[in-house]
């Protein structure tokens, strides 16, 4: 099991009929039980890569297979539980009704309804109308209707869109709880942290092109250590004679240090001992923009 | 197909468009009923003596059947194009044609659920049309004290098969202009536009050609064919009526074929085209 492969694409590609190449010749594979995520900017051909992969859109060219099946065949479909850009119900029926709707759609039975509202924690309010929901209740109910199939593969388009920080959190938290067995979760984002919290492996994309496709600790490359201090310049003399020039570089005011954040009480007290000031220290995270200009090969605001 | 039908009807049941819609059909019936009813008690003197526009024998039971025909349309007609539209063209703006879309069945299958819905709503705007159209003829009757009887049950059945049958075509004209457009409610303003004006200035422009040449080309129009098979439900109650360019027969086959035509064009665009 370990090995197979539920999604798995060969030069897919897709030009709209107004000459955008949205996504260029992507060759992906999905692993089956890993949560998988899918990080690239916007406009990067996320949600169409996703669109393809459900037969919502018809590839240009190129091949997939998801869940054994052509995307969009009856039999694949079963076995796939979908959100893709934003949750698309009707207005005038209440949450639950509209999961009933979904699930007589899908041929599951009515008693599930009631099981995947209870994961999302939407049961108290799954009888209000969908239309007065806010935009995280949606999002669930969203997530609840994908879960209706108990599906082997969850596709999820940046499912975090538009939520407030504990709304993010709490989606996070589920979406890693879903994943957990046998289920592969394959998720789109933009945010880097987002997926280092959730992802086993990650492909990124950039215009339309699959740029690499490893884990998160590879995407992420060495570990390192953030330092604010006053008077700054003593600083860096310190830590260069501790870590060697090659680890040290200055970033917005800030040294930058490669080193395991473990070291982080070493530093402390090396620099605190010579007098000087601390005022941050932390592990830091490579932004994505940054990760992205690396594999792009451009200079960073050039 | 069970599946899809059991998901449409479910969603479509207590959609307020519906609902309306019956309630506009009924409330059209009984005005139409009212109005005629007060214009057969109150004679016209102006117009060349004491004649009563509308004979009260119209609007018993017996004649019930021939009477909704004409209330029906193009009021009716209006209403299923709107329905039409709003019904496949609201899927696009809520997003929920994906959701049916990634579910199981596939895209034809869930389009077929969905016509058999739709079907079914305008049966039920029909027997709407009928119960009330029904209810009003005896409510007149009772009042003028009248015989109540009933119409002959095949005059009922060609009636309502009739109407529905009109009701379907011009609701197809929405719902393909609702998949064609992707949204409700330009569908739904070229769809009424078409039928309650384009059409009419259409068909009178093409008579006056050549003294009326090309005829046979306007009686090919979906709604000439609508009225031409409302209209041959008249009797002696109605005086002389003028007979119709348009045979029942030919009227059938031509709403017939125009309702599978936009069927099958909306089926195709559905398959075809990308969801974005
Ligand atoms: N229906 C369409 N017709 C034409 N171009 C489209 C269509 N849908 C998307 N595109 C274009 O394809 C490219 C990729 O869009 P896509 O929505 O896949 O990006 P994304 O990675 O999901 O972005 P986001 O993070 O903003 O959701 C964009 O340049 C977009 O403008
Ligand atoms: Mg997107």
């Amino acid at each position: 099991m370990e090995n197979t492969t539920i999604v798995e694409t060969h030069g897919l590609t897709k030009r709209f009929g107004s000459g955008v190449l949205a996504v260029d010749s992507v060759d992906m594979s999905v692993r089956r039980g890993e949560v998988y995520g899918f990080l690239g900017p916007n406009g990067a051909g996320k949600t169409t890569t996703l669109r393809m992969l459900v037969g919502l859109i018809r590839p240009t060219s190129g091949t997939a297979t998801v869940a054994g099946h052509a995307p969009g065949d009856p039999k694949g479909l079963a076995r796939i539980g979908s959100l893709i850009e934003s949750p698309g119900f009707y207005p005038y029926l209440s949450g639950r009704e509209n999961l009933r709707v979904v699930a007589d759609m899908a041929s599951v039975k009515q008693k599930r309804v009631d099981e995947v509202l209870d994961i999302v924690e939407l049961s108290t309010r799954a009888g209000r109308r969908f239309g007065t929901y806010s935009t995280g209740m949606k999002q669930r109910l969203g997530v609840a209707a994908a879960l209706l199939k108990d599906p082997d593969l969850l596709i999820l388009d940046e499912p975090t869109n538009g939520l407030d920080p504990q709304g993010m959190a709490e989606m996070r938290k589920l979406i890693k709880d879903i994943g957990q067995g046998e289920r592969t979760v394959l998720l789109s984002s933009h945010l880097l942290g987002e997926v280092e919290q959730i992802c086993d492996r990650v492909g990124v994309i950039s215009n339309g092109k699959l740029i690499t496709q490893s884990t998160v600790q590879e995407l992420l490359g060495e570990e390192g250590v953030l330092v604010r201090a006053q008077p700054i310049e003593q600083a860096q003399d310190i830590l260069t004679r501790i870590y060697g020039a090659d680890a040290i570089s200055r970033q917005d005011g800030a040294i930058r240090l490669k080193t395991k954040p473990e070291n982080s009480v070493e530093i402390n007290r090396s620099l605190t001992t010579a007098g000087i000031g601390v005022s941050e220290l932390r592990p830091f995270e490579r932004s994505l923009e940054e990760v992205f200009f690396q594999l792009t090969g451009e200079k960073q605001g050039s | 197909m069970i599946a899809t039908i059991k998901a449409e009807w479910r969603k479509s049941r207590l959609r307020p468009g519906f609902l309306i819609g019956a309630g506009v059909i009924a409330g059209i019936t009984i005005l139409v009923y009212a109005a005629n009813w007060y214009l057969a008690l109150h004679p016209l003197a102006t117009r060349g003596g004491d004649r009563a526009i509308v004979s009260l024998a119209t609007l018993y039971p017996d004649q019930f059947v021939n009477n909704v025909m004409g209330a029906a349309f193009p009021i009716g007609a209006a209403v299923a194009i709107v329905l039409g539209a709003l019904f496949a063209g609201s899927e696009y703006g809520w997003g929920t044609v994906k959701t049916m879309f990634t579910q199981r069945p596939g895209r034809l299958t869930v389009w077929g659920g969905r016509l058999f819905v739709f079907g079914i709503w305008m049966l039920i705007l029909t027997l709407v049309l009928f119960g009330v159209g029904a209810a009003s003829s005896v409510v007149v009757a009772s009042f003028q004290g009248h015989a109540i009887t009933g119409p002959a049950a095949i005059d009922l059945a060609k009636g309502i098969g009739s109407i529905w049958l009109i009701f379907t075509v011009n609701g197809a004209i929405g719902l393909a202009l609702g998949v064609l457009i992707r949204q409700s409610a330009a569908a739904l303003g070229i769809g009424l536009t078409y039928v309650l004006a384009v059409e009419i200035i259409a068909v009178r422009i093409i008579n006056l050609i050549n003294n009326g040449q090309f005829k046979n080309v306007t009686e090919q129009f979906v709604n000439q064919n609508a009225t031409a098979l409302t209209q041959s439900f008249t009797s002696a109650a109605f005086g002389a009526a003028p007979s119709p360019a348009i045979s029942a027969d030919h009227a059938v086959l031509v709403l017939a074929a125009y309702g599978v035509g936009l069927v099958i064009v909306a089926a195709g665009l559905l398959r075809l085209r990308d969801v974005t």
